[in-house]
């Protein structure tokens, strides 16, 4: 945003053009970036998304293990990474809730838990009314302890976790009474907006049982570089950012209709793809000013050398 | 911003606001002298805009409210149970908190303003408050109190807190953390600060102890052994399976299938390989950087630009997304638009 000077006595035409672009003020920029989010989000747009190796492979991790799996969801993320995450643990409840897997929720990060009970009462009990607490579903909440919550319930989940996160022993609740660590679950998943996350979870459980249960995660686009190098050897599945909640989404949509509820199943389920539009928008504008903005510096440059 | 602001009042006319345009003409007759005599000058010229953010401020916060209380109004008029009046008034003023101070941090994008700086103010604050009540009721509660006086803590606290088969030696062990919780706090003490460097010592080492071997299993040995594969890529390409399948397709199918090469799983595979040793080359410092060696760290510069290239692009999704859906909020849980 320094304004060159040179810039400001530059000729007419295109040379001019160029000139007002070095010296803009950059809340136009901000301005026309809102713009390019809002009226696709008001305008409803909406591009098809075309399922990617990882959002498949994540897919078919859950799509492998058997009817009626026990699995284990961390929701390791707070409000502010929901826009990204939410979307993925809306279809991922979805998902394993359409396959009869028994699902047991936590949380590494203090608001999981409620980002978890939200799921559960807008995906699961809404699509899935048959899901009976204790038997099908169980709720741990959120522990204190970061990467050591993880190592101990590797290998010893009760002294962890003695209660619900209700307060009721785990003994009493049918799902989770014979349960001993993390390798008496089929699947792991984390959705994860950072430390403690999906990193820990392959540093500490699925390092600790490699063999024993597969470890799929969804993560914010910030910390994905740091979770790429374990797809897939380390990790089975891996939803990139909003776009694999999108490609997630797609797929399991397709697969696992709603009869009695499709357009509320669109809506709870269609949050990655509406969040997809202002992205396509929102990328072309930034593409655009990169482009503008390299050819006004070498013009500038160019103007510069030649005086 | 005060960069910006500094351009503007140069003479900028682009980024200049309206405010402080106004302003500028006063200050330029005045500028020989107030650049001599600079202080007060400088100090005084900067408030008007700033009262003028908080006069609008508060002029958005009050219509807000209006707007508030005549939609809480006609709610009451239409004759709606107390019940679920007093829960509407609930959700309708967080939406309204949410809403507001969405639009005081968004308003920093057009300049700093008392608007923002209250936003950011309740955000710091309540922050620090919910992690410090976080950490009181996560951690001290349940692992510290809840193993020193478990039936206190039981009775007042956590009526869930597990019975244990060994109270006295937990709380015995309790006074292991206790006791190095108090010694990091000493270094608020006048004296004595080298007492807390032990604890601090102790914490240094249980974490470096629990990560070294976590980060050796993981991302050392796993890392390596994935990197340590084959560098063609083979594919099993079979026949779509016959309508109406059975056992006669199936075992002719699996006659058929054959094993043809993965062009882009070979060029991923061998992407990685040279990846991974052009990078390593490019940290390698025992040897100088020239000939095969400074071609490879060249090679690895590429790769490394890339990388951060590709974690820029993500980083720009996801904040995009984090607007996308603070719009979305105000688009259809504030104004009821869509």
């Amino acid at each position: 945003m320094n304004t060159n000077t040179h810039d400001r006595q530059g000729g007419g035409g295109g040379g001019s053009f160029l000139s007002r672009l070095g010296g803009l003020d950059r809340r136009w920029i901000f301005l026309a970036m809102g713009l390019s989010i809002a009226v696709p989000i008001l305008l409803k747009l909406r591009f098809p998304e075309v399922p990617g190796p990882m959002a498949r492979a994540t897919f078919d991790a859950i799509e492998s293990i058997p009817e009626g799996s026990r699995v284990l969801l961390a929701f390791d993320y707070d409000p502010a990474s929901a826009g990204e995450l939410q979307p993925m643990a809306n279809a991922m409840v979805h998902h394993c809730a359409a396959r009869g897997h028994r699902i047991v929720f936590m949380a590494l990060w203090p608001l999981g838990k409620q980002m978890a009970d939200a799921t559960i009462k807008d995906v699961l009990l809404e699509f899935h009314p048959q899901y009976a607490y204790g038997t099908d579903y169980v709720q741990l909440g959120y522990k204190a302890g970061n990467e050591a919550v993880v190592k101990l319930m590797a290998t010893d989940i009760p002294q962890q976790y003695s209660t619900d996160a209700a307060g009721a022993a785990l003994a009493s609740l049918p799902l989770v009474a014979d349960v001993k660590s993390t390798t008496d679950f089929k699947l792991v998943a984390s959705i994860s907006a950072g430390y403690p996350g999906a990193k820990e979870w392959v540093q500490y459980a699925n390092s600790a049982n490699p063999e024993a249960f597969k470890l799929v995660s969804g993560s914010t686009g910030v910390q994905v570089s740091q979770l790429l190098p374990y797809y897939p050897a380390q990790m089975e599945g891996l939803l990139v950012a909003v776009k694999g909640a999108a490609e997630y989404e797609m797929l399991v949509t397709a697969a696992y209709p709603s009869a009695d509820k499709p357009d509320l199943l669109a809506e709870r389920l269609g949050q990655g793809r509406v969040r997809m539009g202002p992205q396509l928008v929102a990328h072309l504008l930034m593409i655009g000013l990169i482009i503008l903005g390299n050819i006004a510096m070498v013009a500038g440059r160019s103007r510069g050398g030649a005086r | 911003m005060n960069a910006r602001n500094t351009n503007d009042d140069a003479g900028q006319p682009d980024g200049c606001p309206p405010a402080a345009r106004a302003t500028t003409p006063a200050a330029s007759s005045t500028t020989p002298a107030a650049s001599a005599a600079t202080p007060a000058a400088s100090s005084t010229t900067p408030a008007r805009p700033s009262l003028r953010f908080l006069w609008l401020s508060l002029a958005v916060l009050g219509a807000s409210l209006t707007v508030f209380g005549t939609a809480m109004a006609a709610q009451d008029a239409g004759g709606t149970a107390a019940a679920q009046a007093t829960v509407a008034l609930s959700k309708s003023i967080g939406i309204w908190c949410a809403a507001l101070m969405t639009i005081g941090i968004l308003t920093f994008l057009y300049k700093d303003n008392p608007f923002y700086k209250v936003c950011e103010s309740i955000l710091i604050g309540v922050s620090a408050a919910y992690w410090m009540v976080n950490g009181f009721w996560s951690t001290l509660v349940p692992n510290l109190f809840g193993k020193l006086m478990p039936s206190v803590v039981r009775e007042y606290a956590i009526p869930s807190l597990p019975v244990s088969d060994t109270p006295g030696f937990d709380m015995a062990l309790a006074f292991v953390p206790l006791a190095l919780g108090l010694m990091l706090l000493w270094r608020l003490a006048p004296k004595g600060g080298w007492i807390s460097v032990w604890p601090l010592a102790f914490i240094i080492g249980t974490t470096a102890g629990i990560r070294l071997v976590a980060s050796i299993e993981a991302d050392l040995l796993a890392q390596a052994s994935a990197t340590i594969r084959p560098l063609v890529v083979m594919k099993e390409s079979v026949l779509a399976p016959a309508a109406g399948g059975g056992s006669a397709a199936t075992a002719e199918m699996a006659a058929t299938a054959v094993r043809t090469v993965d062009f882009w799983g070979t060029v991923g595979a061998v992407t990685g390989v040279v990846g991974v040793l052009s990078v390593l080359s490019y940290f390698f410092f025992s040897l100088e950087h020239k000939g095969a060696v400074g071609k490879s760290a060249r090679l690895g510069v590429w790769f490394l630009m890339i990388t951060f290239g590709s974690a820029f692009g993500l980083t720009v999704m996801g904040r995009i997304t984090l607007l996308a859906q603070r719009l979305e909020f105000l688009f259809k849980d504030w104004l009821g638009i869509g």
